[in-house]
């Protein structure tokens, strides 16, 4: 028996015309039985090339025809001088009325400068709720990571990437030593036991499952992380119940 | 929720996801050893991967040291790690032909190293060096003449080992058994024709693909999965992660076997 409760911590659905792939909730379901998935956080890709606004709306209605319970929402954030969402307490209002439980943004492809200045007012909002904020690192270079990270220290971020597939130790793991609030997901990363070495160097508690769907499918993660060698009480906060934890504590 | 794939009782991947290994020798045809520049690998020496490799339970990993391939180790230390995990290790004689006397002095030492050098290794992008050049010539005939396999970095898209560059030389080596490291990865197309216009000497390798959405589903379809092979270019990639993705692929449990050691042994030989 499967017997681990999986909460899958990046996910996208909707349009991908980038990569070719397009699923939607349905699909993304279909796929998430197929595995044993419990449950995902997911994105939505029109983000990428619509934007914040379109991807936002079209995943708050893809998750109001999903009557599974199993999806939770990530919505993208925009500097806080162009109004194009929401703002205040009606972006959060918003946010809990769509099932939306995290948030991202993405600085590259929608062009502005991750910090204090252009975000503070929303990203000390969601520091205040303790909303989890996923952040994509970017290849080879992490100074955004870096930067985005020592300009919010008391938000919980969730680092993700899957630009390459080469191992992100050296990239890594100074932010997880030095950032307590620092998260990693672990999709994309392929590192032999590697799992098992964050964990014991930084705790089981700072590494979210995350496949990368629909880049990656969510079962070759899974086996990884079963088998890396640590506990199953250590793989079970891993697979799910770390996420499950971060998303109960967010305040709507 | 309905059954997944790891609780569904006599398959594969219940069986490894329930007891981390199954009754099947795993060939591995696509590792190295050893450190690299760009990649912190705390499990790269010979004891910490053959522990890692054991475990999942794959009988022979077939590798070129990063030290050869990249810097100026020569093939015959090589051997002598493989003597001390005769039952696990086998090997790639790495070829630069930046040190054509190296790959004259090896080559000639090639039979004695059975049976644990299997073949060659051609890392064509790295040395900046297109393999229809010249320089790689002497190898080149040296495993035709021996109908061996070579494993070559194939990327789409690039002019050392894309492509365009394959084709050429499927065309020029009849007898070489061609395995297409990455498969050309990008280049998909290409991969599917250059299997089907090979006189059945081209198996696309899968390092770096397993667990991509969907992409061995249609690499067996495009060729079939009696021409592909399992790979991870350990230690890079967790040997878990990638039969992860082989498992976690949908096709029959006779394609999974054939990519994970039958076609592997179909080419080798039962005991090698």
């Amino acid at each position: 028996m499967k017997e681990i409760f999986f909460f899958d911590a990046d996910c996208r659905i909707g349009s991908g015309p980038a990569i070719g792939i397009q699923p939607d909730a349905a699909k993304l379901i279909a796929d998430m039985d197929r595995f044993g998935i419990d449950r995902t956080l997911v994105r939505h890709g029109s983000c990428d090339l619509l934007g914040a606004e379109a991807g936002n709306r079209e995943l708050a209605g893809m998750l109001a025809k999903d009557d599974s319970g199993r999806l939770a929402g990530v919505w993208c954030i925009l500097p806080d001088q162009c109004p194009e969402l929401p703002q205040g307490d009606e972006f959060f209002a918003a946010m809990k009325r769509g099932k939306i439980r995290a948030l991202t943004l993405m600085p590259d492809d929608h062009l502005f400068v991750p910090c204090r200045l252009v975000i503070g007012r929303i990203m000390d909002a969601a520091a205040e709720r303790k909303i989890p904020v996923l952040f994509r690192a970017r290849g080879n270079d992490w100074n955004n990571a870096y930067s985005f990270v020592r300009e919010f220290p008391r938000n919980r971020i969730v680092i993700y990437e899957l630009w390459g597939k080469w191992g992100r130790d050296r990239q890594l793991r100074p932010l997880l030593e030095n950032y307590e609030n620092v998260f990693f997901s672990t999709g994309g990363y392929m590192v032999p036991e590697g799992l098992f070495d964050l964990a014991e160097l930084y705790g089981a508690q700072r590494l979210l499952y995350g496949s990368g769907y629909p880049t990656y499918n969510q079962g070759s993660g899974m086996l990884q992380l079963k088998h890396c060698g640590l506990s199953d009480a250590q793989v079970a906060l891993i697979a799910g119940k770390n996420l499950e934890k971060l998303l109960d504590e967010v305040q709507l | 929720m309905s059954t997944s794939i790891w609780e569904t009782p006599g398959t594969l991947a219940a069986k490894f996801w329930n007891e981390g290994r199954a009754d099947i020798p795993i060939c591995d045809m696509h590792g190295h050893m050893g450190t690299h520049n760009g990649i912190y690998m705390k499990r790269s020496d010979p004891e910490s991967m053959a522990r890692h490799l054991r475990r999942i339970g794959v009988k022979h990993l077939v590798f070129s040291h990063h030290h050869v391939v990249f810097g100026t180790m020569r093939n015959a230390e090589v051997v002598e790690i493989c003597r001390r995990y005769p039952e696990l290790y086998r090997m790639y004689v790495g070829i630069i032909p930046r040190y054509p006397e190296f790959v004259r002095e090896d080559l000639a030492e090639f039979d004695k190293w059975t049976p644990y050098a299997v073949g060659l290794k051609c890392l064509a992008d790295y040395y900046k060096i297109p393999l229809t050049d010249p320089a790689w010539e002497y190898a080149l005939k040296f495993a035709d003449e021996r109908a061996l396999p070579v494993l070559f970095h194939t990327w789409g898209g690039s002019k050392y080992n894309g492509g365009e560059i394959i084709l050429k030389l499927v065309q020029t080596y009849p007898r070489i058994k061609f395995f297409l490291g990455h498969s050309l990865y990008g280049e998909w197309d290409m991969a599917e024709r250059i299997v089907k216009e090979s006189n059945g000497n081209v198996w696309l390798e899968l390092t770096a693909i397993p667990g991509e959405y969907r992409r061995i589903e249609k690499l067996v379809a495009a060729v079939g999965s009696d021409r592909l092979l399992y790979g991870t270019d350990l230690p890079w990639f967790d040997e878990y992660q990638a039969v992860g993705g082989v498992l976690s692929a949908e096709i029959s449990e006779d394609d999974m076997r054939n990519i994970l050691y039958r076609n592997a042994d179909g080419i080798m030989g039962k005991n090698w």
